[in-house]
């Protein structure tokens, strides 16, 4: 029980992460339609910075799956 | 003979990081037999095509950021690359993939780690402490703990999401195991022979599981190559200094 909880706080900093995920697509989405000709360099730009801010979840994944299955 | 090879103790991630080591060892062989018989008046064909592609785009790449500060390392970048996909998209054989295993990652990141600290040393000599003391000499415990973010982030990056992506697929398989063996609950178990097993398990999980493989090994797997050769260019760019990347650049584009 102890641990299943704290597993479940550990994956609450998803959160801000999907914030800032769609902060990203937000702007991205106002540079296309503002410059559409930039759409691919955009979209290819737009994925990489996905995953780094990706980054911040996984690593609260990695933390709540250490909890679950390793502590 | 095999016998006491094979009771090493040796992880089977690592087993699988050897054999992605020996594909690439063996295509990198066959392109330069290829490489060393072409004609260089005729168009390229088949793999050496896709090798000459691949070192023009990771020459690119690199020219940006690097420029020709460090000779060759387009090479390096496409090295760390291309083992890093095979690495990923190796998880779809069924054998586990290699980056599962926390020490791929982390010697992959130490490779970077490495590189920024050499690099930086190679450019600015005995300068190269003065990073440690950077606007004043109080700063010195925290530029101590800082200077491992990059490993850090870098390492945890790559283990993080292969073993998301592992774990994830792991959970939806037994699941739909257990569905399956519920809802096909009136098929007989054999129990001997060649076809000896719970036959009733397999039918859900096949079609669910391609689509998650699809999404964590190979789309997952390209952008996380993507982003850790990006960053690895990035942070070895940045201890380069400014004139010489400048410098060559514009003597290109004069040329």
């Amino acid at each position: 029980m102890n641990t299943a909880m704290a597993a479940a706080i550990a994956i609450l900093g998803v959160m801000p992460s999907a914030l800032g995920e769609g902060l990203v697509c937000a702007h991205v989405i106002d540079g296309m339609s503002r410059n559409p000709e930039m759409f691919s360099k955009l979209r290819s730009t737009m994925i990489v910075a996905c995953a780094l801010v990706e980054t911040t979840a996984i690593y609260s994944l990695l933390i709540a799956i250490l909890i679950l299955f390793v502590a | 003979m095999f016998d006491n090879f094979f009771s090493l103790d040796i992880p089977g991630e690592v087993l699988s990081s050897l054999i992605v080591i020996l594909i690439i060892v063996i295509l990198s062989i066959i392109i330069a037999i290829q490489a060393h018989f072409q004609n260089p008046l005729k168009k390229p064909k088949g793999l050496l095509h896709l090798a000459e592609i691949g070192v023009k785009f990771f020459d690119n790449f690199t020219e940006e950021l690097v420029g020709q500060a460090i000779p060759n390392f387009g090479g390096f970048i496409m090295g760390v690359a291309v083992y890093l996909f095979l690495a990923f998209i190796f998880g779809l054989t069924g054998l586990p993939s290699p980056v599962t295993y926390m020490a791929v990652p982390l010697s992959l990141g130490l490779t970077t780690f490495l590189l920024i600290h050499l690099v930086s040393a190679k450019f600015t000599k005995w300068k190269y402490f003065k990073r440690y003391v950077d606007p004043f000499p109080v700063f010195l415990p925290i530029n101590l703990i800082s200077m491992w973010a990059p490993l850090l982030s870098l390492t945890l990056r790559l283990f993080g999401n292969a073993v998301a992506g592992w774990v994830l697929l792991t959970i939806v398989e037994s699941a739909l195991r257990d569905l399956s063996a519920n809802i096909f609950s009136f098929m007989p178990v054999v129990e001997s022979g060649i076809a000896a097993g719970n036959w009733n398990e397999i039918f859900l999980s096949p079609i669910p599981t391609a689509i998650l493989h699809a999404y964590f090994d190979l789309f997952s797997g390209l952008i996380q190559t993507l982003v850790f050769i990006f960053l690895t260019t990035i942070f070895i760019g940045q201890e380069i200094p400014e004139e010489l990347t400048i410098n060559t650049l514009t003597n290109e584009r004069r040329n």
